[in-house]
Parts: structure tokens; C-alpha cells; sequence
């Protein structure tokens, strides 16, 4: 049986296993270490949000995945293992083969400069700043001071036994 | 031959760029200027994400608190917050970009309001209408619902984002130097839309029955009392007299509201963890 004429010539193979190494390359342990880029993200026993919460995992931290199930994903974080939802990590969105991803690499990283129309972020603290300057009437350092205002995770503890509620 | 040799450069150059070494040819700019390319397809219609949501909030924040005066209270406002987290964190969306925020503003009128993003306002007079703790739930559980259902937000008109989304794309905005001016105008009109709606205008129907239906699941999760809904709209409807201001304009307690609710969430007795938390309600200065 005759190859095709393309087929007869071994640039084309070595095309093809080039890409094929590319694809296979770039793919492995993808997804096994991820690093929490959203605040108020906690660990949770089950894949369910009304589970309570076993630990708090702050931003930066690094996970690693075990399993995944929906949206949800089963880590390793400093010896414990849970679940987070896959809201603490927008970047590791869908499946994990991420054709686009290992195409142009990870999302490109702007400067500020140019962070309004490039990153895709319409409403940012420089927009907040340009808006306060031109109301200084209205009241964000009150705002900072709500926002400031924190529940010792402890004290949350005991309130919630002590009135009977569910952890 | 010369093609053989063709073929296998092109290849070689296709690898190293794909590994970012550029290969004697650029390919890792025209990879660059793909990615942002396709980026900025993608976010031609895509919705409002969770830090824009907090920056909108915060600003509606500050404009409620140009208008309210906020209670000093510290115990109070430590107390509200207990509550607050408590509900949240079993609510359909426990965490928020910077999580919930509670505060209690110094007005008599009854009512309540959540900023998009997760920070909640309720009103002096809205806690001295909660008879309990589970009630004072209800009221947060139902904000709470509002901010996870992003109903504060969503009330920007569509015209208005598609304008920030068509801003973020052009040149002129990045050659501004970061901050185009057209999205600060369009900063200021979103948080008219979102202040109009829960300060002025009040949330649809269909939004305030979700939001109530929402808030007995958070309140049976929490361990709290869900028929807390139903006895609060109850108190709510018995208060109302016109429905002219306040909650009554903004949360209006229809018959219609409370009959959903009741069959949702009966009224029962109160058990005995129920009246120790309505102990420890009485006992704040409210």
C-alpha cells in the first residue's frame, strides 16, 4: 500500500512529533499544584458550601489537586486534605487540557499603565481613585472601617454554639 | 532537498517559539498579540466580575453612608456581624471577592440594604422590628441572598456595561495611562443604577421572592428558624401603611410575599436554643 506523498517524506512525520511532544509536554502535572489567588477562601470537608468550613486557606497559598468533581476541587493543603471551590483559583477554569493555554502560555501579565484596557478589568482602584477625587463628599474611609471590621473566627465559634447553631 | 530543509526550520522555529526562545524570529510577540486578541473577544460580552462587583459596592457604600449616618455601637455592630457571618456562610455563596461586611446606620425607618460585592446595611429601626435573634437572621439571610444573586449589580443597565466593555477595548483607553475618563463617567452612572435601586427604587417582585426563598434555606441550614421569614413579613405587613417609604418601598411585604413564605417556612414555637438566643438579642442595646 503507497503512502501518501506528503507521508513519504520525513519532515511532515517529524512535524507531527514535534507537536505531538509539544501537546504531551506542555499537558503533564498541569493542574497539580495550584495557587489560591482569591481571599475568604476555607477548605471544606465535602464539595458543598453548607459543610463547615475545616480551615482557612489564604491567598497565595499552594494546593495540591487530588481529585476534581464539578467545580469543586479535592486538595492537599499542608497535610490536610478537603475541598475548595474552584472560585479560589479563576485561573484553573475548565477542563485540564487547555489548548489555548499551552498555545500563547499563561494569561499575559500587564503593566498598570495599561491594565484598564488590556486585563479586562473595567472598574479598578484607579477608577475608584479617579471617582473619589471628583466626590470627595462621599464617605469611603467609613467604608474602610466596615470593611475593616472583622469576627474573630474563634468568637464566631462559640457564638454559633453557644446560641444553639449549626458550625 | 531544499524543501526537506524547509520544513525541518519551520519546525524548529514553530518549537522554539512555542517554548518562548523566539527561534531568530519574533513568533513570541505575534503569540502575545494573539493571546490579547482573543482575550479581548472574550471579554467583549462577558459579565461583570467579582472584583468589579466589589468596586461598585464600596462606592455604593460610601454613598449610603453620605446619606445614613453610621452607628458607632461597637458591640452592636459585632453582634449584627455574628449573625451576619453566620447566615452568609451558609447562604448560596459564602464568599464574596472581600467577603460579607455588616453595619448598622442610624435611622429610625425600618430597612436594609445590600451593597454589591457583600456589604450590608441594616437600619436602627429595622433591628428594634426584629423581635429576635432568628428574625434579625431572616433580614440578613435575605440580604445576604440579594448580594449572592448579585441583584444589586445586575440592576446596572446593559447599555451602560456594554459602554464599559466597548471603553475597556479601545486604544484610547489605553493610551490614557490607565484610567480612561469615560469609565470613571461610567463608574459614577453604574452606582447611580445600583443606589437607585436598593436605596430608592427598591429590588422586582420576582427578586424579593427569590431573595426571601433563599433566605428560609440559608436560616434552616444555619440552624436557625426559617419560620423567623414568615413571623418577620408577618410584623412587616401589619406595620405597612401605604408601603410609601423605607423597606415598605424597597422590600415591600405584599400578602403575596407572605403567603409564599409561609408555605415554605411555617411558624412554629419557639424551642429552647431559640429562646436562648432571644435572650442574648435583648441583652444588646438596640
Amino acid at each position: 500500500m503507497r503512502r501518501p506523498g506528503f507521508l513519504r517524506r520525513p519532515a511532515p512525520w517529524l512535524l507531527v512529533m514535534g507537536l505531538a511532544a509539544l501537546l504531551v509536554g506542555a499537558g503533564s502535572g498541569w493542574g497539580e499544584t495550584l495557587t489560591v489567588s482569591q481571599p475568604n477562601q476555607s477548605l471544606y470537608p465535602a464539595p458543598d458550601f453548607a459543610s463547615a468550613p475545616i480551615a482557612p486557606v489564604p491567598v497565595g497559598s499552594q494546593v495540591s489537586v487530588v481529585s476534581q468533581s464539578g467545580d469543586w476541587y479535592q486538595v492537599d493543603f499542608q497535610g490536610q486534605q478537603g475541598w475548595l471551590h474552584r472560585q479560589a483559583f479563576p485561573q484553573a477554569k475548565g477542563p485540564k487540557f487547555n489548548l489555548p493555554g499551552m498555545l500563547f502560555g499563561a494569561p499575559v501579565k500587564e503593566t498598570k499603565s495599561d491594565e484598564v484596557a488590556l486585563a479586562g478589568k473595567g472598574f479598578t482602584p484607579e477608577v475608584e481613585a479617579s471617582y473619589r477625587q471628583s466626590h470627595p463628599e462621599m464617605k469611603f474611609a467609613e467604608v474602610d472601617r466596615v470593611e475593616a471590621f472583622q469576627v474573630n473566627h474563634a468568637k464566631l465559634q462559640s457564638f454559633i454554639k453557644e446560641g444553639g447553631l449549626n458550625p | 532537498m531544499r524543501a526537506r530543509t524547509l520544513w525541518v526550520a519551520g519546525l524548529a522555529a514553530a518549537c522554539l517559539s512555542a517554548w518562548g526562545c523566539g527561534g531568530g524570529m519574533n513568533y513570541s510577540s505575534v503569540a502575545t498579540i494573539a493571546a490579547k486578541t482573543g482575550y479581548q473577544a472574550a471579554q467583549a460580552s462577558r459579565p461583570i466580575n467579582d472584583s468589579e462587583e466589589y468596586y461598585v459596592g464600596r462606592a455604593v457604600a460610601a454613598r449610603v453612608l453620605a446619606t445614613y449616618p453610621l452607628c458607632q455601637d461597637q458591640q452592636l455592630t459585632l453582634y449584627v456581624n455574628e449573625v451576619g457571618q453566620t447566615v452568609a456562610r451558609k447562604s448560596s455563596r459564602p464568599n464574596t471577592y472581600k467577603g460579607y461586611h455588616f453595619a448598622v446606620l442610624e435611622v429610625s425607618e425600618p430597612n436594609a440594604f445590600a451593597c454589591p460585592g457583600g456589604t450590608i446595611f441594616i437600619t436602627r429601626g429595622l433591628l428594634k422590628t426584629c423581635g429576635n435573634e432568628d428574625e434579625l437572621a431572616a433580614v440578613l439571610s435575605h440580604e445576604v441572598a440579594h448580594v449572592a444573586n448579585k441583584d444589586g449589580v445586575n440592576s446596572i443597565s446593559k447599555a451602560r456595561w456594554s459602554s464599559v466593555l466597548t471603553t475597556m477595548g479601545t486604544e484610547t483607553a489605553k493610551q490614557y495611562g490607565g484610567v480612561a475618563g469615560n469609565l470613571v463617567t461610567l463608574f459614577e452612572g453604574s452606582i447611580d443604577d445600583v443606589f437607585k435601586t436598593i436605596v430608592v427604587n427598591g429590588y422586582s417582585r420576582s427578586a424579593e421572592e427569590t431573595a426571601d426563598a433563599a433566605a428560609v434555606v440559608t436560616l434552616g441550614r444555619a440552624g436557625y428558624d426559617p419560620g423567623a421569614m414568615t413571623s418577620l413579613l408577618a410584623k412587616m405587613l401589619a406595620k405597612d401603611k401605604g408601603g410609601s417609604s423605607g423597606i415598605f418601598k424597597t422590600h415591600p411585604p405584599t400578602s403575596e410575599r407572605l403567603a409564599k413564605v409561609k408555605s415554605q417556612a411555617p411558624e412554629t414555637k419557639p424551642g429552647k436554643m431559640e429562646q436562648a438566643r432571644a435572650k442574648r438579642f435583648k441583652t444588646e442595646e438596640i
